[in-house]
Order: C-alpha cells, then sequence, then structure tokens
C-alpha cells in the first residue's frame, strides 16, 4: 500500500515537473532526503528514481531554462576542486573498494551542489528549495518526535523509517539536521509566500520546531543538545529583550528537565565525564591517530581511511567517594574505527589539501551570509526578506558545523543543498543589483549601525 | 500508524506546494503578473 502511495506521489510530482522543469530539482531533494526507495518493499526500488529526477532537471534545464546572466560563485569552482581532488585521491586509495562505494554518492551530493545554484534565478525557487528540503527532513522528524513524545527513543533504539543507519536517518545525523533547520523554519513562519505565515502556518512551524528539539531526546546523542545550545546563543543576535529571552529559555529549560528521560539525563551527564566513556574517549584517540596519519600521508588515505586504524586508549573512571576516591585506568583496544567529526573525516581521507578546501567552501558561506545580513539590514520592505533569510541559512549552516565536530558529516548531501540554497541566493541579489543598478550597502551609509550586529 | 500518518502530512504538503507552485508563474520568471491576481473582465471587473 505504502509502495502504491509513493509511486503516486512521485508520478504526480513528476508529471508536474514537465509543466514547471524546477519541479525536477525539487524531486531530486525529497529523493535524496526521504530516500522512498529504501522504505519501498517494491517496484519502487527496481526504479533509478534518483537518477531520472537528477536527469530531468539538467535536461530541462539545458533545454528551457532561461539562462541570461548566469552567474556562478567562486564556491562552486571551489567545490568543482574538491570533486576533482576527491576523485583524485580515491583513484589511489588505501581502500579501493570501500573509497569507491563512497565516492558512488560523494559525487552526487557534489555535482548536484554545483549545478543547484544556477537553477536558483528567482526568489520562489529559492524559497521553494527551502520549502522541499524542510518539508522533506520533517518526515523523519515528526515521526522521530512523535515516538518520542510517546515514550519511544533510545540510544540507537528510535526508529526511524528505515533501519541501517545511513543517510539522514543515523541519530547522531538527524539530531544535528533537525536542530540546524530551525533557524530556516522560524523564517517561513515569518517571511514564507508559498504558504502565506497565517495561524495554520505558525502552528505547524512551532510543533515542527518542538519535534526538532525532540530529536535530541528521542536519538540521545549528545551532539544534538549540544547544538540546541549554540541555537540557543545564536538566537540572542536578534531577539529584541536579551534579557527577558535568557530569562525564558532558562525558565523553559527548567521546566523541561523533570520531562526528559532519566536515561536521556544520564547520557547527558556524559558529557562532562567524557574520559569515562568508550564512545567518547575512542573519538579522541582516532583524531589523535588521523593528526598522526597526516604526517606521513599529508594528502590523505582516501574514503574510509579510518579502516586501518588501531587505537589504544585509556578509559578514565573515578570510583568511590569522598576521601576514598580513585583513578580508575581501564585499557581498551579498538579497530577501524569512524572519525566521528567531519573535520578528520576531511583530514585523515583527503589529507590537508582537501580539508582547506572544505573550509573554505564552508567558511566562506558563512562569512558570505554574513555580508548579505548586514547588506540588507536596514533594507526597503520589499527586501524585508533577505536579510533574515542569509541570517537563517549562516545559523543553520554553524549550527551544522558545530555538530559536525562531533559526526561525520562532511560530505552529507544535505548540507551541499544548503551550501546551494547560499550560493544561489548570493547570485539571485547580485543579478537583481546588477539589474537594478543599486547597491543598498552604499545607500545604508547615511542609516545608523544596525542594533543587533 | 505514525510513520503513515507522517507520510501522510508530509507528502500531502510536498505535493500542494508543487500545485502552488506549478500555478505561479514568479517561479519561472519574477517579471510575470501575480498568479493571485484575478483575471478582469472585458468591463475591468474583477472576476470572482
Amino acid at each position: 500500500m505504502r509502495d502504491l502511495a509513493f509511486i503516486a506521489f512521485l508520478a504526480a510530482i513528476f508529471s508536474l515537473g514537465f509543466r514547471r522543469p524546477f519541479i525536477f530539482v525539487l524531486a531530486y531533494v525529497y529523493i535524496d532526503v526521504v530516500s522512498p526507495q529504501r522504505m519501498s518493499y517494491f517496484l519502487l526500488n527496481a526504479f533509478p528514481i534518483s537518477a531520472m529526477a537528477v536527469g530531468f532537471a539538467v535536461l530541462s534545464w539545458l533545454a528551457f531554462d532561461d539562462k541570461k546572466d548566469t552567474r556562478v560563485a567562486p564556491r562552486q569552482g571551489l567545490m568543482l576542486a574538491l570533486l576533482a581532488y576527491c576523485y583524485w585521491t580515491t583513484t589511489k586509495a588505501d581502500f579501493p573498494i570501500d573509497a569507491a562505494f563512497k565516492w558512488d554518492w560523494v559525487w552526487k551530493a557534489l555535482a548536484f551542489a554545483i549545478f543547484l545554484p544556477l537553477t536558483l534565478r528567482t526568489k520562489l525557487r529559492i524559497e521553494a528549495l527551502l520549502l522541499f528540503m524542510l518539508l522533506s527532513v520533517a518526515t523523519i522528524i515528526i515521526s522521530g518526535g512523535v515516538k518520542t513524545a510517546l515514550g519511544g527513543g533510545g540510544y540507537g533504539q528510535l526508529k526511524l523509517f528505515v533501519d541501517n543507519n545511513s543517510g539522514l536517518f543515523e541519530g547522531s545525523i538527524i539530531s544535528a539536521v533537525a536542530i540546524c533547520v530551525i533557524p530556516l523554519i522560524l523564517w517561513f513562519t515569518r517571511y514564507g509566500t508559498i504558504f502565506p505565515p497565517d495561524w495554520r502556518v505558525k502552528t505547524f512551524g512551532y510543533a515542527l520546531i518542538f519535534a526538532c528539539l525532540l530529536m535530541p531526546v528521542g536519538t540521545q546523542a549528545r551532539t544534538g543538545l549540544l547544538c540546541i545550545g549554540l541555537l540557543a546563543i545564536l538566537m540572542l543576535r536578534d531577539v529584541k529583550r536579551r534579557m527577558v529571552y535568557i530569562g525564558g529559555a532558562a525558565a523553559l529549560a527548567l521546566v523541561a528537565i523533570p520531562f526528559l528521560p532519566t536515561a536521556f539525563s544520564e547520557r547527558m551527564g556524559t558529557i562532562r565525564t567524557y574520559q569515562a566513556d568508550a564512545s567518547a574517549s575512542t573519538r579522541i584517540a582516532v583524531w589523535q591517530w588521523t593528526l598522526d596519519y597526516v604526517k606521513t600521508h599529508p594528502f590523505g588515505g582516501g574514503f574510509e581511511a579510518y579502516r586501518q586504524n588501531e587505537i589504544k586508549y585509556d578509559k578514565v573512571e573515578t570510583v568511590g567517594e569522598g576521601a576514598s576516591i580513585t583513578v580508575v585506568r581501564t585499557p581498551e583496544i579498538d579497530k577501524s574505527r569512524a572519525y566521528h567529526s567531519a573535520y578528520f573525516e576531511m583530514l585523515g581521507e583527503q589529507g590537508w589539501p582537501g580539508l582547506i578546501l572544505w573550509l573554505m567552501i564552508h567558511l566562506g558561506g558563512i562569512v558570505r551570509m554574513e555580508v548579505l545580513r548586514r547588506r540588507y539590514w536596514k533594507a526597503p520592505p520589499d527586501q524585508a526578506w533577505i536579510s533574515p533569510l542569509a541570517t537563517a541559512l549562516q545559523h543553520a549552516h554553524m549550527i551544522y558545523l558545530f555538530g559536525a565536530t562531533f559526526v561525520g558529516i562532511a560530505l552529507n548531501p544535505f548540507v551541499y543543498m544548503l551550501v546551494g540554497a547560499q550560493i544561489g541566493l548570493d547570485t539571485y541579489l547580485a543579478r537583481k543589483r546588477a539589474e537594478e543598478g543599486m547597491k543598498p550597502m552604499h545607500k545604508r551609509r547615511d542609516s545608523p549601525a544596525p542594533a543587533a550586529a | 500508524m505514525i510513520d503513515s500518518l507522517v507520510l501522510g502530512l508530509t507528502h500531502g504538503l510536498l505535493l500542494l506546494t508543487a500545485w502552488r507552485l506549478m500555478n505561479n508563474p514568479a517561479l519561472d520568471d519574477e517579471s510575470a503578473p501575480p498568479a493571485n491576481e484575478a483575471p478582469r473582465s472585458r468591463w475591468g471587473r474583477k472576476r470572482a
């Protein structure tokens, strides 16, 4: 039954795509995030729906889309360079078969991110892309949120449609992504035009935010809690009454604590006593191994290079109370331990050049969004949506990159869609300024400095 | 049960989004007249 529903849905979306080819781009976004073929038992997993969507998207863009004044941002060039570099490291990878498997999805994510901004020629397309990303990821988040609220969940226990812990269906990844999309949801509750922000949109938006906040509880992923902390700090930038906000957030946290499952509170407590936790201790040991590895392999070991690691570390626990407290060190050995950090993932697999390219792509996005945020801070009412959108995209990216410190999500397709949306907004605004011969930044020099900038 | 309800909700909204986009000329061309502008009759009055 579910298969037939998916087929009917995809058939409807694809048929709309033949009327409006940009919808093929949205179809690819949906398929990449939700992976309906993985939830399907027959029919759907027999068709290469993802390849079909991207094929139609590229062909229809080539054949029909207006390419007048098409702009290419430097970050698209950087992603192309990273793509070529990753190909080169894959050809000389330490584990060629495993590396080829990862390359198979990485190149698609990067290639789509390079292509995506070329299609984002109108404001409505940028909004549509973000809305499709949100509603697609909401499929996983709402399901997880409802199950958590009903008492389900647990570390590695929360059932999110598919059990194979891949893509966005892995607990730590979906926790970080769920928190990173909150700024975008808030933007839609104020500036959306596809669904103008009435009481229904606001109710759905706030309910979705609540589900997002429940994801770290349901998955018991510590990364998610840290991301919530960063979100709370970032939101301070734009709130009008900061002391009221801080007081409200603190009160909310205090009220929420009694409702949190004990298992969640205990696991979050291990953030402070991370040395006693095998998961956290091995991370630090793997990071140390990676730093040693790149001393002899500065160009990295190709995808999946971590498989060769063998780490020894001491699990440190304090036993007893008061004067009889003792520190117990238990030697542990682990093999083929994953990086558990996007930064070390890039360093170990792609070496220093890969890490530098990757950092330039992502930090460049944060800087560009800050430029747009300030440039359009005092924009006229018809451009009032721009600065908040740049801010939302920037905050989403910062939360993702913060979560990426503890999860190996360096090349996750979702963040490259976010990067694509940032570049699309940037090039769209550059085109607009060129068309109108207007530079709001110059106009604003006479106006007072923004209060929260 | 929960999964089916959630799939129905989000996929319904995705479909509604695509439908609204299809009927909005601003998706491809921002200089096109807005879709929600009701077509005018010969006499200049807005049709219901």
